[in-house]
């Protein structure tokens, strides 16, 4: 077959007003809504940042997905989606997970926390946010919100860790541009043992 | 020099955002009725597109359309085309991307897709095209003629033309086992001095082959992008390290009136290099969204990051080192095999440039030949020739000074650049060089001298290693534009087209504003990343040059108006320009405080005055870009704009100087990294901070790039092995030392008016060279002749088994 | 070799009794998938290099939770993670083997959910397999790693079949050396394994790494009081200290008295397709002391019916080097 004769017309008549097919929350709109029977359901309520929030999810949707697409909440971010950065790190019952390898159903009934709930009501930052502000922790900044929420889970459980336990928790967090030495001073800091 | 910002640790603007998840990156804006894109990519390394038939995918209720190479204009060979047209040269390269209303449906489609496809044979060691017979990575040859231009602007951009060079089985032979390849055919030569005479001075000559293995990107954040189409004009989310400069390129690529692109990117999560300028796939999202006349967002996955997300450039090489009595280095021949992908660029020229500032010799050649594979496009990476040349060379130079019974620092001081020092085949000067006291810096910073007396052997398995390594950068260029906006609410607007790249430079430039108006920076705003915003035209980000580059803009742009409120002060006041001065945000008579108005006043009269000092008149040799801005904000304050024209001669070098201690696990191939001490030559520090991150970043770099990251590619297939990230293998917190210790000369560079240079890639350069530096003094002086070291070689170099060891090849172990 | 992202559709069952969830696996068969921490599922079904229709996510069955200590040593519930195995006061009392290589695996994210059950159950990390290549593990009739040009740093040096991927557990042969027993249910009933009979290599079924059928649930993993509060080794060789999977690995438990080994097991991670007992070296070293001579004297005895593949031989000094370590007591 030529290349030539084949390409063509690989557009769809455009759709008249873009308006009416507008939808922000098509992720996986094409997705039927039958179900085999003791399957879960897909509506369901989620703890997000001390919230409840009713949410249509699929059953494989990852949580990554869901706070990022259907929760509008974009700062856990997907580096790799594979578990193998860090960058979508959120907190659930306390404890640090990859957002991207974690499905929605499975954290139903867990306290889910993302970055954008470590701040205090009259909008003061977290104590890792502000350490890390001073330290200058962030370079490019799109593993920070992955590392903030692996100090905020450290140091939950670990109030003064040392810099090499710190960097322990800390090591499934990827950071391309290298901010180590910055991230664990900012942990230090957060965790009062730097002025 | 006693400065009020300059040298300050300060909070740039965005960190709070990044650290609460506000700070936005082109993946995370949405925009009503957008649409997902998804990439179909080569599942063949080479071959020719035979047949596309999307019937299937394109019946999906939700599949809005594909998109091919015919919806572009055709790229040339070996330009890298954003979707391969008809020839197919590596693994993932983008066929087409189709559209649908949601991510999932987009990717149900492209399973239904269906390409035939005719296979070519295809090569992943550029010596196996370079040899006669060999096959040839593109139809029409394996080698391109480079455009001296692009080249010149610090990139290794395509070139124009794609040859053919051929040696001989027995110079290609030869050149594998680690000798030279005589009478062989280069690409590209250039030699100063006498070399024969030289050589024939020295009384200590090395030669060495070496090879160094390329290494993806990998920037945390995939190049997706998401652009749409509203009122004639396209918004485009995009990740670039360089902000205006992109922008023109990029409406060249949407073939539109740059006036009506408006560019946001306020954030860019990682590029070290390959997202100087606008890359291929950003031509698609632009183009796509117009097509199908919805917002369009194109995910690039992690996969799809590593095929098309650039990677730096192999070398294979051969080199002779030639040391005189009294230490200093006579005359160095080098030559070198690049692989340069599909359609990128070796970088030999920038490795041989590396030897000639670091070691000043009185002779040199170099010869080089870049060769295509097909494996990913290279690019730009971090120091790009230099860092990789680097990290070869320290271990080859620690062996030849020993060899000459000389302590390896005090050989490195002897030849190291001095004010007067000379770089590159033209010997042309340098801007300045305090290398000899960063040396002595560090050298006391890290007690060179107790370190190395220390025994060896640590305990029965362990051995320590003391390692030196430099590395080097042009880091300046001139001649852009800067800009300022006084608000009569006496807001100060300092805008800059520099892009976000992570350094904060963005911020750091902009104070050498904020300096010369001696105002206070908490009334300053900084105007960044998005083109609607009126931005000057500013320099492309890369080489790191920004900081010299763009602290003369920002410095003329504050010099402009200042003199602009001078004259709106002699104009109220009277006397002459001369008689006024500026502090405390105001502009006074000299000899009488009192006669003067604030910044803020002087704005308000500017917008009555009109003409140039309200941006109704500017120069004529300002940028496009800057006229358009400055167009758009005319009327509404004070406005200071210049071109930067300060006097600027020879190269600038940015330069830095790292000792490494490590305990090697002579069992394992381990190793702990002890001490990690590094001094910048990057003349005066801007940030303290900002420098402290840049060293320990690079040294990251350059612990992945001696220990880890690499290129593993199937000779037999063609596949990468190291798509994701474990496989690629970057660094974690736990394979860097615990603390890093770093600091900046801070001796001023005469040509930046605040004194400074960059230092970005010479970051990691030191760092690579004195980790191979090290390995290579743990283990008696032995040579790996290559990068990286890995765990595996150190153990097969121990039990003596022969593996690991042999002939010069890249992209496979 | 395009890329995806997201899973294709697929139903999800969250059981809560292990009846339940064995009537689920039966239901789909080869066609339902269990989850654990789903930390080696995910990214196969994004991949699609292998899909599922069913997810059966287990972690809301309570029995298979906890450690608890029995009449004879302990019971670790499949779905303990990673991290709970780090932290257990029992097992770091007793089985400081087992912690410390549960705390090698990976990151702290995936320690955080990934279970004990999904490490030993996980699938090799042959990347060609894991490209989706049609290789003799994934049913086709050619291995693209053991040939004269493959890319085979990583795989095996003992007992290829075929197939030359190694088993990627670290917690894999720290469970042979305790000797651990794996407590399975399915449909008719409960069977115990033994972890060295748990584990199967592709002599005997090249498309599994463990003798888990459809249907099966490995609900437990029991650990014998014998090598309670023996001495250990642990060691992993990686070229990252996180995120990473063992070049060789190493776990050793001994029974000393009076610095004299009495008996011994000995086991390596990475160099078969299942952890390697080092029986020739568990006999040499009985009866002998736990020092450097013992440790000098077995030489090359880990190693020496290797068979190496072409980018793979450090593998056999880097074992022996271990088993040296671990008979020396000390890096």
């Amino acid at each position: 077959m030529n290349p030539k004769l084949t390409r063509r017309r690989f557009i769809k008549g455009v759709i008249a007003s873009s308006a009416a097919a507008a939808s922000t929350s098509l992720w996986y709109s094409a997705i039927g809504a039958d179900r085999p029977a003791g399957a879960v359901e897909r509506l369901l309520s989620l703890n997000v940042n001390g919230q409840t929030r009713r949410v249509d999810v699929a059953p494989q949707e990852t949580l990554a997905h869901t706070l990022r697409y259907k929760l509008g909440l974009t700062g856990t971010k997907l580096g790799c989606n594979r578990g193998e950065c860090g960058a979508c790190t959120v907190l659930a019952d306390d404890v640090n997970i990859y957002a991207c390898s974690t499905l929605t159903h499975e954290v139903s009934n867990k306290a889910v926390m993302t970055v954008e709930g470590l701040r205090a009501a009259d909008g003061t930052l977290h104590p890792v946010q502000a350490a890390f502000v001073q330290e200058l922790s962030p370079a490019c900044g799109f593993c920070t919100s992955g590392q903030v929420m692996s100090a905020v889970a450290l140091l939950k459980s670990n109030p003064r860790p040392t810099r090499e336990e710190a960097r322990q928790a800390m090591s499934g967090n990827l950071c391309r541009c290298g901010a180590y030495d910055h991230y664990l001073n900012g942990v230090m800091r957060a965790s009062g043992q730097l002025s | 020099m006693t400065y009020m910002h300059i040298g300050k640790d300060f909070t740039p603007p965005d960190v709070e955002a990044k650290v609460t998840g506000a700070a936005r990156y082109a993946e995370d804006f949405k925009k009503d009725g957008m649409v997902f894109a998804r990439l179909l990519t080569s599942p063949i390394p080479a071959g020719r597109v035979v047949s596309i038939d999307a019937s299937a995918a394109l019946a999906m209720p939700g599949v809005l359309g594909i998109f091919t190479a015919d919806d572009l204009p055709e790229a040339k060979p070996p330009a890298n085309p954003a979707l391969a047209k008809e020839w197919v040269t590596y693994i993932g390269q983008p066929i087409l991307a189709v559209a649908a209303e949601s991510d999932f449906l987009a990717e149900e489609a492209l399973s239904k897709i269906v390409v035939e496809y005719q296979r070519r044979p295809f090569v992943v060691d550029p010596l196996d095209t370079l040899v006669e017979g060999g096959p040839d990575p593109y139809p029409m040859g394996n080698t391109l003629i480079r455009n001296s231009g692009e080249a010149a602007a610090g990139t290794t951009a395509s070139g124009t033309d794609v040859g053919r060079i051929k040696w001989s089985i027995d110079q290609v032979t030869a050149f594998r086992n680690g000798r030279e390849p005589v009478g062989a055919q280069f690409g590209s030569e250039w030699e100063f001095g006498d070399l024969a005479a030289q050589f024939a001075a020295c009384t200590t000559i090395i030669e060495e082959p070496f090879v160094t293995i390329g290494q993806p990107h990998h920037s945390l954040e995939s190049r997706t992008g998401m652009a749409y189409w509203e009122n004639g004009k396209c918004y485009f989310h995009g990740s670039l390290q360089s902000h205006t400069v992109g922008h023109a390129a990029l409406a060249g690529m949407l073939e539109m009136d740059p006036a009506n692109l408006v560019f946001i990117n306020e954030n860019t999560g990682g590029g070290f290099g390959s997202k100087i300028f606008p890359y291929p796939i950003m031509a698609v999202t632009g183009r796509f969204s117009r097509a199908l006349n919805r917002p369009v967002q194109l995910r690039i996955t992690r996969d799809e990051e590593f095929y098309i997300g650039s990677a730096r450039s192999g070398m294979q090489g051969w080199i002779k080192i030639g040391l005189k009595d009294d230490g200093r280095v006579g005359a160095v021949d080098v030559a070198i095999i690049n692989d340069a992908g599909s359609g990128g660029g070796g970088s030999g020229s920038s490795s041989a440039e590396h030897i000639t500032i670091m070691f000043q010799p009185e002779a040199m050649r170099f010869r080089g030949l870049s060769l295509y594979t097909n494996t990913t496009p290279r690019g730009a990476q971090r120091g790009p020739g230099q860092n990789e040349m680097a990290a070869v060379l320290a271990p080859m130079m620690d062996k030849a000074a020993n060899q000459a019974g000389l302590d390896r620092v005090a050989f490195r001081r002897t030849n190291a650049p001095r004010m007067d020092g000379k770089i590159g085949e033209r010997q042309g000067g340098l801007s300045s060089s305090y290398m000899p006291e960063a040396i002595d810096k560090a050298a006391q910073m890290f007690n060179w001298e107790q370190k190395i007396a220390q025994p060896k052997q640590i305990s029965a398995t362990k051995v320590r290693g003391i390692g030196v390594g430099q590395g080097f950068h042009t880091a300046g260029a001139n001649g852009y534009d800067g800009l300022i906006r006084i608000a009569p609410d006496g807001t100060i607007y300092l805008h800059t087209g520099v892009g976000n790249l992570g350094t904060y430079s963005y911020a750091g430039v902009v104070r050498a504003s904020a300096e010369a108006l001696q105002c206070n920076w908490d009334n300053c705003v900084v105007v960044h990343g998005n083109s609607e915003l009126n931005l000057p035209h500013s320099t492309y980000q890369g080489g790191s040059n920004t900081i010299f580059t763009e602290t003369r803009s920002s410095h003329v742009a504050a010099m402009d108006i200042i003199a602009k409120m001078k004259e709106i002060a002699v104009a109220e006041f009277g006397g002459a320009v001369e008689d006024y001065s500026i502090g405390g945000e105001r502009v006074f008579l000299t000899s009488d405080n009192a006669k003067g108005m604030s910044f803020g006043e002087a704005a308000q009269k500017a917008i009555e005055m009109g003409g140039k000092y309200s941006g109704m008149e500017f120069p004529e040799d300002i940028n496009a870009t800057t006229k358009r801005s400055v167009q758009a904000m005319a009327g509404t304050g004070l406005i200071g704009v210049a071109k930067d024209l300060l006097p600027r001669s020879g190269a600038v070098p940015g330069m830095a100087i790292a000792f490494i201690e490590i305990e090697l696990d002579t069992e394992t191939g381990k190793f702990d990294i002890l001490d990690y001490s590094a001094v910048a030559e990057c003349g005066t520090v801007v940030h303290p901070q900002g420098l402290s991150q840049a060293m320990n970043g690079g040294g990251v770099w350059g612990f992945g790039m001696a220990q880890s990251e690499r290129h593993v590619y199937d000779p037999q297939n063609g596949l990468p092995a190291n798509v994701g990230l474990y496989q690629s293998k970057p660094p974690t917190y736990l394979d860097v030392p615990v603390n890093m210790n770093t600091a900046g000369m801070d001796m001023p560079d005469p040509q930046s008016p605040v004194g400074a240079k960059g230092i970005g890639e010479p970051a990691q350069g030191c760092a690579v060279a004195a980790l191979m530096s090290a390995f290579s003094d743990a283990l008696d002086g032995h040579l790996f002749n290559r990068t990286p070291v890995t765990a595996d070689m150190i153990v097969n170099h121990i039990a003596q088994n022969g593996h690991n060891t042999g002939n010069l090849k890249t992209n496979t172990f | 070799m395009s890329s995806h992202d997201v899973m294709p559709e697929m139903s999800l069952y969250q059981p809560v009794r292990v009846e339940d969830a064995i009537g689920i696996a039966n239901q789909f068969a080869d066609r339902g998938w269990l989850v654990g921490g789903g930390q080696d599922t995910y990214g196969w079904l994004k991949d699609r290099a292998k899909s599922a229709d069913a997810l059966i996510d287990l972690k809301g069955i309570e029995s298979m939770r906890g450690v608890k200590e029995t009449a004879d040593g302990i019971e670790i519930g499949a779905l303990v993670t990673l991290t709970e195995i780090t932290k257990d006061p029992i097992i770091a009392q007793r089985y400081p083997l087992l912690a410390q290589a549960a705390g090698r695996v990976a990151s702290p994210q995936i320690r955080n959910v990934g279970t004990i059950a999904g490490n030993v159950s996980q699938d090799v990390r042959c990347w060609y397999y894991r490209r989706g290549l049609n290789c003799y593990r994934a049913g086709g009739n050619l291995c693209y790693a053991d040939t004269p040009e493959g890319m085979n740093r990583e795989h095996a040096i003992f007992n290829a079949s075929r197939c030359v991927a190694v088993t990627p557990s670290d917690t894999g042969p720290a469970l042979v050396a305790l000797e651990a027993q794996m407590v399975i249910n399915n449909a008719s009933g409960q069977r115990v394994v033994s972890a060295e009979e748990f584990f199967v290599g592709p002599n005997l079924d090249i498309q599994n790494t463990t003798v888990l059928r459809p249907g099966d649930i490995l609900t437990a993993v029991r650990i014998p009081s014998k090598w309670a509060n023996a001495q250990f080794y642990f060691e992993k060789v990686a070229d990252r200290n996180a995120w990473d999977f063992a070049l060789v690995s190493l776990s050793a438990v001994m029974r000393v008295n009076n610095g004299v080994i009495e008996d011994s097991r000995i086991v390596a991670g990475a160099v078969q397709a299942t952890p390697r007992r080092l029986t020739e070296v568990e006999q040499a070293v009985r009866g002998k002391a736990r020092n450097d001579s013992t440790a000098d004297s077995i030489g090359d005895l880990a190693s020496r019916t290797a068979n190496p593949l072409n980018y793979n031989h450090f593998k056999m000094p880097l074992m022996d080097n271990l088993v040296k370590r671990a008979l020396r007591g000390q890096a």
